[in-house]
């Protein structure tokens, strides 16, 4: 806060006794939320594409740059709380001083704020044309999902329209997906590839992931689609790719 | 009310009303039922006779319109404007009845036109409606408590989440801006009544008609879709659908009115003196939410006329194959939907704004910046609709620029923190259940803020959309930042609106079990999310279980917070210490009148010479003062304690 | 000090022109308000054209509204605007009898106009469940019914109320800010013939 409302002491105010038992509090609570910005990745689990490993780095990055702003809010409050509390029930005889406003604390708060927001921008832009990379790839194995009540089917147009309730994927080889409803909005979404996008009646919409990952990943309902919307999920089976033509043969497909 | 009685020099015997004396809540409640009969037999008369599922949605639309007129008629809404178009005007004794003069508990159950009396007619109707819907949330965590509890079912799951979320979302908007808006602000700007007392009564009773008409999808299959009410989901489902969509037009009508009466209010009625820049924070608050809601829910009200069309006449607005589209439906949807939030959030906080320089005992830090920050967040709500649509496919090149402005709002609402810490900073802080408020605002709301931020990240919503973990945030921001609002500001305004002190203990035990609570429930909420639950599922992966099982505990310490907070309310209501008239040495303008408030508030008008945050700025009249010196007015000395009733008004 | 008190007891009973400004205010607020669900029916309309889901915003071989019944209806409320405008302002002048004569004529018009409505409403070539196209004509129609119907509410009104002598030359308000809302209404209509104008959906 500004020199000039907190009194003509002769000390700066960096070395006043509140400024050095906010930034403690301060310092306690930025490390502990720094230390806190790498959990929500650790619930989202291993990634399976680099798109979800995109997420879980955002949401690191975010929560470790957001850990000094929201301590500073708390670390002031809860100061103001320990040192100057006022109990009872009578009106405080004494008033607080009478701040009305500080140029430079405003400044320096709105140039903070702002550059934090063209920092989460620029990343997320940038974040963003990353995950559509996969799309433009020439190699892309293209696969229709259509979601109607209450199961997803996909078939694989480039493989002799093999149809299946269960997703097959070939391993780092990226996937584009044609998605579309014949009924209601359904959302499809593979939870641990961190990619989503509605399934609209009459819309085709489009996603795409590259998966890097071998094994079998959730995929669920996201959008409310009536009774058994809760049901509505089946797997993604990340495989080899000559499981994959295996498996496509298997279905009376051709790779 | 003595002072009034002097002052026209009337005596206190009825005159004037007319059939408006004859007209209360139980004649309208015949009038509604009797005409919602009428309209159910006509139209099961005639058109009922098939199978057809367009039929019986007409049906269920007609006999809700019978009712809502019928009640309406029964309150005696349109005697006013059917006796101006036959060109007899009410004449001044019609209006003091109307006003509610001398009818004792009876104003409260009438079509009353007294500001306060709507104001305290506003938080009972919002207390109810938390009550329905917290009743129903408790009953969405107890079938959640284990991976497979079919506690509910499927289908009634689905209802009464769908309840839960329209009856939570109409209870918030009206919690702060209903009660306090109206009684307070008026007082508070230095006024005798609003712009437009008949509307204001009006906008009051067509919730009230809208309740029941709610309250009915339950019986009539039900909201399958979520409060949202995505179509095509709402095109097949079944009459539960049409109360819910009569309930927003409803709604959406009554918001408009009261939106322009209290806006017009704000905007002509400040007393002498009350500058843009002495005007209250709350009062800027309280003219931005409804402000808001002008423009906002009239999109919403169409559509809710489109899909009642599809519904009722077989219209496809909604309807793929025909040419319709969903993503109309959504994007009217969430023009509304995301303003929304902020008519609940600003006077939430704005309130809180109030009563930190209060408890602080210091001047609101940076006035012009909390103004600043309020019309900003207002300007930027209505371009940031959506980035609830990122996942939609709807326009993938136009969620960079959504991304923009979503992340804009962060700068103004950042400034409203710098406000609210910046006035606590070295401030006297009087640890009362407001600063409380104050307090769990600033741990809530930064939470909520900063996972709104990972959402306004386009790749990041991508894998959290449609997840618990966007239920978590924005009950963060609505629960953690708006009822914690609105509960501060009814334990700040609560001597003043009933003449009574809060019990003290209760209110103290209930704050830390609703907001201790309230943490452990959505932190549960946001941990499952992010491991991928699902919003709005009935039952869910095993993985899921322990985060789901801390949820509904969480969930029942806040019911029990809250039954703790409605004793509070109810039991200081009918017998609490009576309170003085200005408790908390507050130096806005509603403080100065005295203890119950007479009939037009302000015997003489105040001129306002400064604004109402003079905190230790050397006035001896206005520092170190006991409690109870009311130095502001110069001329009428207000009674202190002479009546004890607590209706604010007695005979 | 935040405030002091001043002024006599007797300002409980308000001045008339403070009311009507005041009243100005709070139409003009409820003008906003019907303004959004105006628009955002325009909005609708523009939107499936524009949007052609699946081909069939007309169905196939489908006839299409007459863009004239549209015109004429609202160019009818466009003159039943001006002729209340033009007793309106006899009034303002201290004519009692101009407001009398403009209010029924305007009103006239405006009923003439509403059952032009209704006819046009039941004698669309196509029924609501056609096409997007189809229902959205049929809703934005009868919006526009509910305005007229409302406004020949207020038109009720102004006669009856000039004919008891309740306005004058100094006091009038009320029949201004009836001309304001009897504008608006003619203005919507006006925008929604226009949208409706534009009939094939641009994206074939």
């Amino acid at each position: 806060m500004s020199t000039s409302q907190l009194g003509d002491r002769a000390r700066g105010w960096w070395q006043r006794r509140e400024t050095r038992g906010i930034f403690a509090i301060w310092t306690v609570l930025t490390i502990a939320l720094i230390a806190f910005g790498f959990v929500p990745s650790h619930i989202m689990g291993p990634p399976a594409s680099p798109t979800m490993r995109a997420v879980e780095d955002t949401m690191t990055i975010f929560t470790i740059a957001a850990a000094p702003v929201a301590a500073i809010v708390w670390a002031i409050a809860l100061y103001s709380l320990l040192r100057w509390r006022h109990r009872g029930d009578e009106i405080p005889t004494q008033d607080g001083p009478a701040i009305r406003s500080n140029g430079p604390a405003t400044t320096v708060w709105l140039v903070l704020s702002s550059i934090l927001c063209a920092f989460l921008l620029i990343w997320g832009l940038a974040e963003e044309t990353a995950v559509a990379r996969p799309a433009t790839a020439a190699n892309a194995l293209v696969i229709n999902v259509t979601g109607q009540q209450w199961v997803w089917t996909f078939s694989y147009p480039g493989q002799g329209n093999v149809e299946s309730d269960q997703l097959y994927l070939p391993l780092n080889r990226p996937v584009v997906f044609h998605v579309t409803s014949k009924d209601v909005i359904h959302s499809f979404w593979i939870v641990q590839m961190g990619i989503k996008i509605d399934a609209n009646p009459g819309e085709s919409t489009e996603t795409s992931v590259i998966p890097d990952r071998l094994g079998v990943f959730d995929i669920r309902c996201a959008e409310l689609c009536g009774l058994l919307h809760a049901d509505m999920e089946t797997s993604a089976h990340v495989v080899n790719a000559d499981d994959f033509a295996r498996w496509v043969n298997a279905n009376g497909g051709h790779v | 009310m003595s002072e009034a009685v002097v002052q026209h020099g009337a005596v206190a015997r009825p005159v004037g009303g007319g059939a408006m004396r004859r007209l209360h809540l139980g004649t309208a409640l015949a009038g509604g039922l009797i005409l919602g009969f009428v309209a159910w037999y006509l139209s099961h008369h005639f058109l009922a006779d098939t199978d057809d599922p367009e039929a019986s949605n007409q049906v269920t639309s007609i006999t809700m319109v019978g009712w809502a007129i019928g009640f309406m008629i029964g309150i005696g809404a349109f005697r006013g404007p059917w006796r101006w178009m036959l060109g007899k005007d009410q004449t001044h004794e019609d209006e003091t009845f109307y006003a509610g003069k001398d009818q004792g508990i009876g104003r409260y159950f009438r079509f009353t036109t007294d500001h306060k009396v709507v104001g305290i007619q506003y938080l009972v109707v919002t207390m109810v409606l938390l009550a329905v819907g917290g009743t129903l949330a408790m009953m969405i965590r107890t079938d959640l408590i284990t991976k497979d509890s079919r506690f509910l079912g499927p289908q009634t799951y689905n209802s009464v989440v769908g309840l839960h979320g329209l009856v939570m979302i109409i209870a918030t908007i009206i919690m702060v801006t209903g009660p306090f808006g109206n009684f307070i602000v008026p007082i508070m700007i230095g006024a005798r009544d609003m712009a437009f007392p008949r509307l204001n009564a009006l906008s009051l009773w067509l919730i009230v008609a809208a309740i029941p008409v709610l309250l009915s999808a339950g019986f009539l299959g039900g909201i399958p879709t979520g409060w949202s009410g995505y179509a095509p989901l709402s095109d097949q489902a079944p009459p539960g659908m049409d109360a819910y969509l009569m309930t927003i037009i409803i709604f959406a009508i009554s918001s408009a009115i009261a939106g322009a009466n209290i806006t017009t209010t704000i905007l002509t009625m400040r007393a002498r003196g009350m500058t843009w820049n002495r005007t209250p924070i709350f009062v800027w608050g309280t003219m931005a939410s409804v402000g808001l809601a002008i423009p906002a829910f009239p999109m919403f009200m169409s559509a809710m006329v489109l899909l009642g069309v599809d519904r009722t006449a077989g219209a496809q607005f909604f309807v793929a194959s025909a040419g319709g589209s969903p993503w109309l439906y959504a994007n009217l949807f969430w023009i509304m939907g995301h303003p929304e939030v902020y008519v609940i959030v600003i006077p939430a906080v704005a309130a809180l704004m109030e009563i930190a320089p209060v408890f602080a005992r210091k001047p609101l830090f940076n006035y012009n910046a909390a103004v600043l920050a309020i019309v900003g967040i207002v300007g930027l709500s209505i371009m940031v609709w959506a980035h609830h649509m990122y996942a939609s496919g709807w326009a993938p090149d136009l969620n960079g620029p959504f991304m923009l402005t979503t992340e804009l709002i962060s700068i103004p609402t950042g400034l409203l923190f710098l406000v609210v810490v910046g006035t606590i900073w070295r401030g006297r802080v009087w640890t009362t259940l407001p600063m409380l408020a104050v307090y769990a605002m600033l741990w809530n709301f930064i939470i909520g803020g900063i996972t709104g931020i990972y959402l306004s990240d386009v790749p990041a919503d991508y894998a959290l959309h449609g997840s618990m973990f966007v239920t978590a945030h924005f009950h963060y921001t609505l629960m953690g930042a708006g009822l914690t609002g609105a509960i501060g500001a009814l334990a700040y305004w609560f001597p003043k609106m009933t003449g009574r002190t809060l019990h003290k203990r209760a209110g103290f035990i209930s704050f830390w079990l609703v907001q201790i609570g309230f943490n452990v429930t959505f932190i549960g909420m946001f941990a499952v999310g992010l491991a991928g639950q699902p919003r709005r599922v009935e039952h869910y992966a095993s993985l899921f279980g322990v985060g789901n099982f801390v949820s509904t505990m969480g969930a029942y310490t806040i019911g029990i917070g809250m039954l703790v907070l409605l004793y509070a309310v109810v039991s200081s209501w009918r017998h609490g210490a009576i309170a003085i008239s200005n408790p908390w040495g507050s130096k806005t303008l509603e403080w100065t009148v005295p203890n119950p408030i007479p009939l037009e508030n302000f015997e003489v008008l105040p001129v306002v010479i400064a604004d109402p945050y003079g905190y230790g700025e050397g006035d001896p009249a206005l520092t170190g003062v006991g409690a109870g010196a009311t130095p502001v007015t110069v001329g009428s000395g207000p009674p202190e304690r002479t009546s004890v009733g607590s209706d604010g008004e007695s005979t | 000090m935040t405030s002091v008190t001043i002024g006599s007891p007797d300002l409980h009973i308000e001045d008339p022109d403070v009311i009507g400004r005041r009243w100005r205010t709070g139409l003009l607020l409820l003008i906003v308000a019907d303004g959004a669900f105006v628009a955002s029916l325009i909005f609708s309309y523009l939107y499936l054209r524009g949007l052609n889901t699946e081909k069939a915003w007309l169905a196939a071989g489908q006839q299409t509204a007459a863009i004239w019944v549209a015109w004429l209806i609202s160019g009818l409320l466009a003159v039943s605007a001006l002729i209340f405008r033009w007793g309106q302002q006899g009034i303002q002048a201290g004519s009692e009898r101009r407001l009398l004569t403009g209010a029924t004529f305007a009103l006239l018009v405006l009923i003439a106009d509403a059952v032009i409505q209704v006819i046009q409403l039941v004698q669309f070539p196509f029924g609501i469940d056609t096409s997007a196209y189809s229902s959205t004509i049929y809703t934005m129609a009868g919006a526009n019914l509910f305005h007229l119907l409302l406004t020949i509410f207020l038109g009720i009104a102004m006669v009856n109320r000039t004919r008891a002598h309740i306005y004058s030359d100094t006091s009038n308000w009320q029949v201004r800010l009836v001309g304001v809302w009897w504008t608006w209404i003619a203005l919507a209509a006006i925008a929604s013939a226009l949208a409706t104008s534009f009939i094939a959906s641009p994206n074939h």
